[in-house]
């Protein structure tokens, strides 16, 4: 064997290396990339054909990650371009909805005088009454604040991984959680 | 100029402060506000309560046989 043909089969053989050592990387963390992805889907169904295109991407792309950068971030912004992407075919999101009210307590529809009514809307409400009124959040929306509360990442890493900038990371959480709110109130009023 | 309201301050400061996007200067000031203000404690617990509420929607594990799957697209050697 030449000398550069087996510099070629060391080469190829420490990039095979680097790959598996990636593919298991990326596999140890999607119970956390599941997490975000049925937070930002409407259902289970979705966020389980969501989180197969993202792997197919992610491991048909491998090279292009950075060793030693943020593997969950980058496979996320994966998952959140592939989403958009979805969303831009199944729906026009609209840009901006009348909203008025849910700044505050969810009661601000209900009897704001009745001093412990809050702990108790809380507490009416079932996880199910909650991924309700999230996936009835815009999905622009909803892709901040799942990043944020339930992904735990900062408005800095958010804003990298959507690739907005960090403003308007902001301003989407505000929103996003006033909707929330709004959808939340109702429900609990419901609930009854 | 008047001053700041300290509540509006606050309410402000909370959102941040629970993203755990808040610098430590006013993470204390904000400790220190919520122990003196019922009407900002109140907030302060209801917002929490919120995200908790968020995170806990989204409890149930992935399925095995996705996770078999995901394994499965993992490219030839």
């Amino acid at each position: 064997m030449s000398e550069t043909s087996s510099e070629e089969a060391g080469r190829i053989a420490r990039g095979a290396r680097d790959r598996v050592h990636f593919e298991e990387e990326a596999l140890a963390l999607a119970d956390q990339v599941y997490r975000v992805a049925r937070g930002v889907s409407r259902s289970k169904e979705e966020a389980e054909d969501l989180m197969q295109e993202t792997y197919a991407r992610a491991f048909r792309s491998w090279e292009s990650f950075t060793p030693g950068t943020n593997l969950r971030a980058w496979l996320l912004r994966i998952l959140t371009n592939l989403n958009i992407d979805r969303g831009r075919r199944a729906q026009r999101t609209p840009d901006s909805q009348p909203l008025e009210e849910g700044d505050y307590f969810l009661y601000n529809r209900l009897d704001p005088t009745n001093e412990s009514d809050e702990e108790r809307i809380l507490e009416r409400l079932s996880q199910d009454h909650v991924a309700e009124a999230l996936a009835a959040v815009p999905h622009d929306f909803r892709d901040v604040l799942v990043l944020v509360d339930i992904g735990e990442f900062s408005y800095a890493e958010a804003a990298q991984i959507l690739d907005i900038p960090i403003g308007t990371v902001m301003s989407r959480l505000h929103r996003g959680r006033r909707i929330l709110k709004q959808q939340l109130a109702e429900l609990a009023v419901e609930a009854g | 100029m008047s001053e700041v309201d300290p509540c509006d301050w606050c309410e402000e400061a909370i959102q941040p402060y629970l993203d755990r996007d808040l610098n430590e200067t006013d993470v204390e000031k904000v400790k220190q506000h919520l122990a003196a203000c019922s009407w900002c404690e109140k907030r302060f617990k209801f917002e929490s309560g919120l995200r908790r509420l968020v995170r806990q929607a989204v409890v149930e594990p992935m399925d095995p046989a996705l996770k078999a799957k995901l394994s499965a697209l993992r490219l030839e050697l």
